[in-house]
């Protein structure tokens, strides 16, 4: 797959519960190297379609390809080595409570059966650095861990297999905007580091500011625009003009804005 | 992207040199570091092996271990490496090792610390139940001055889901159990010719011992782990915390109306189980016996003094408060995480139906002269 490749395709995809309609024919594409966040109103229906793309639920109609392939389609093995080739942090965290925050980071490391306990040890390890937690943390469970330290070794379990995608939901949900922005600036640097896509949903404009290069806007059941934070100006959408607006203010503000070559 | 490759060449000076291609990365979909490992394990025990990198396309954290653990945790000149790589590898040397994490602790030790820990663990949960007995109490006479408080709806609510839905089982179980019962003595009466005892010892066994045992034994199964659980859940999702803070006593409103419901519904289904026991052995008697049903009835209230009844209630009341102190205990204790919430469960389950059992053979002596 060459690096400018589209990485995840999203064609004419409709989601219904009951009478209820969330998605009416979306079409998306998601670019390698890219950081593409996800924006909506509240109810729009963002979270469902990350979970459609990570296949742990499949649309009513349309055809959703991650790496080129249909998971639905695949069979148990090959569902399981493309799954393994995205790391996704979920908002709560999704810690193994009963387990250490070693034993959480080495999970799906032991899963795979190829490395024996001296080369995971250094792998836990390599991670925890990753995310800048100390060693002495490994030995918390994660009910002694604050929320910023949930996400870090959530995100620490997410990179554990070396995946090219990290799906993230609301990162930033519940930490305070001193944590949250150390939190967005680590997201940044890991993703320098391994060279990772990265697609997230957030209602908070700081952190969309401050690490995204694609804005996908869902409205009205249907993305109405996917370009970048300075384009938005131009989509003639009460949602997007709205959204514009605050992300302008912060865009001015802290001159942060810089289109980060993707390689 | 191609995957982890590599060749061997012969150098001229007699020594190997290992040549790595491709892309050295848990993305490549293919690699098996388990393999790979295996096939380079020769070549990793030789200290005069030379290693060539700079063809790697890509090297990522777990192939970078790999290799290091192979090379024996160290980089040196026969390594040929890219800048890249040099970094990862220095990153890798700064790591701390397993070692580091040594309990440090004898085995001795760490079991007398073990036992020290469970001495510790017992009184705390002698001092958490005499808590909770203590603040019930309170609470107790606080509704006699409030009578308003009564938390009756909450109450009848256990009563229902604790006492009626209860009624099917109970009944099977008795049921079942008296049958047994009757069998396995009517054939050790008929020995000595003594069939008419049979009466007795069925009126005795169902009311005093089979109703109460039966009745405890299914409640703490059904409604203990329920109790636990909920409760458990309950403190897991901070939901006491919230009672707490719109200034209602947890112990008034959740644990108050379990204790009362479950206590007062218990003598009943204990009468329940034991009428289903001694139905069970009549019809048993019956067929193996021939003693017919109205001898059976008109017999039972003459050789089973009534004063057995009312050893049944007293039976059921203590059964009935043991079994949701007990879950109610277990479930205030229960940790945020989810093995925490299924230990708990589980030893509430067993400590109830063993201090249930205990408490009864303490029963059967304290009143042996009565009754019989």
């Amino acid at each position: 797959m060459s690096k400018h490749g589209i990485i995840c395709e999203v064609t004419g995809v409709w989601t219904q519960y009951g009478s209820t309609v969330i998605h009416r024919d979306l079409n998306l594409a998601i670019r390698a190297g890219e950081v593409t966040a996800m924006v909506g109103g509240s109810g729009s229906g963002k979270t469902t379609l990350l979970r459609h793309i990570i296949g742990l639920t499949t649309p009513s109609r349309g055809e959703i390809r991650l790496f080129g392939v249909n998971l639905a389609e695949l069979d148990r093995d090959a569902a399981r080595q493309a799954r393994n080739r995205f790391g996704m942090l979920f908002q709560q965290g999704a810690l193994f409570s009963a387990l250490t925050v070693y034993e959480n980071i080495a999970f799906p490391l032991r899963e795979l059966r190829q490395f024996d306990e001296e080369a995971i040890h250094l792998l836990v390890m390599h991670k925890l650095a990753l995310v800048e937690l100390e060693p002495k943390h490994a030995w918390l469970l994660p009910a002694q861990l604050s929320g910023g330290m949930v996400k870090r070794v959530a995100l620490a379990r997410a990179l554990a297999l070396e995946p090219e995608l990290l799906v993230l939901d609301e990162p930033t949900a519940g930490l305070d905007p001193d944590r949250s922005d150390k939190f967005v600036q680590l997201i940044k640097s890991v993703r320098k580091q391994l060279g990772l896509t990265v697609i997230f949903v957030t209602h908070d404009l700081d952190t969309l500011v401050g690490m995204t290069d694609r804005v996908a806007v869902l409205a009205d059941q249907h993305i109405i625009a996917s370009c970048s934070l300075p384009e938005l100006a131009n989509v003639d959408h009460p949602f997007a003009q709205n959204f514009f607006k605050g992300v302008s203010e912060r865009l001015e503000r802290t001159d942060k804005w810089k289109i980060e070559p993707t390689h | 992207m191609t995957d982890a490759e590599f060749r061997v060449e012969d150098l001229p000076d007699g020594t190997k040199r290992v040549v790595l291609t491709g892309a050295w990365s848990l993305r490549g979909v293919q690699n098996n570091f388990a393999d790979l490992r295996d096939h380079l394990s020769a070549f990793f025990g030789n200290p005069f092996t030379h290693w060539d990198l700079s063809g790697v396309e890509q090297l990522d954290s777990a192939a970078a271990v790999m290799l290091w653990t192979g090379w024996g945790k160290h980089v040196d000149q026969r390594m040929l490496l890219r800048p890249e790589h040099t970094v990862l590898f220095d990153m890798l040397a700064t790591l701390p090792s397993a070692h580091s994490f040594a309990s440090g602790q004898g085995n001795l030790m760490a079991s007398l610390h073990m036992l020290w820990d469970r001495y510790l663990e017992f009184f705390s949960h002698l001092a958490g139940f005499v808590n909770l007995v203590g603040s019930l109490t309170l609470e107790f006479f606080y509704i006699l001055t409030h009578p308003r408080k009564i938390p009756f709806k909450e109450i009848t609510a256990n009563f229902y889901k604790g006492g009626v839905q209860a009624l099917p089982v109970t009944a099977l179980v008795g049921f079942m159990i008296g049958i047994a019962m009757a069998y396995l003595m009517a054939i050790q009466l008929r020995k000595f010719g003594a069939d008419i005892f049979i009466v007795n010892i069925i009126g005795l066994a169902g009311i005093r011992e089979l109703g109460p045992i039966l009745m405890a034994i299914i409640v703490a199964g059904r409604s203990g782990s329920a109790m636990t659980a909920q409760i458990g859940v309950m403190r897991v999702t901070e939901e006491i915390d919230a009672l707490s803070t719109m200034g209602i006593s947890r112990t008034l409103r959740l644990i108050m109306p379990k204790v009362l419901g479950l206590t007062l519904v218990a003598p009943l289904l204990v009468f329940w189980t034991s009428a289903w026991a001694i139905f069970g052995g009549m019809l048993a008697a019956k067929m193996q016996l021939g003693i017919g049903i109205e001898f059976f009835l008109d017999r039972l209230p003459q050789v089973v003094v009534p004063v057995n009844l009312t050893l049944a209630v007293f039976k059921g009341l203590t059964f009935g408060v043991l079994v949701t102190l007990i879950a109610c205990h277990f479930g205030l204790r229960v940790k945020p995480n989810t093995e925490s919430l299924s230990s708990s469960t589980t030893s509430s389950v067993v400590a109830a139906i063993t201090t249930v059992i205990l408490v009864d053979a303490v029963f059967a002596i304290v009143t042996r002269g009565i009754g019989q």
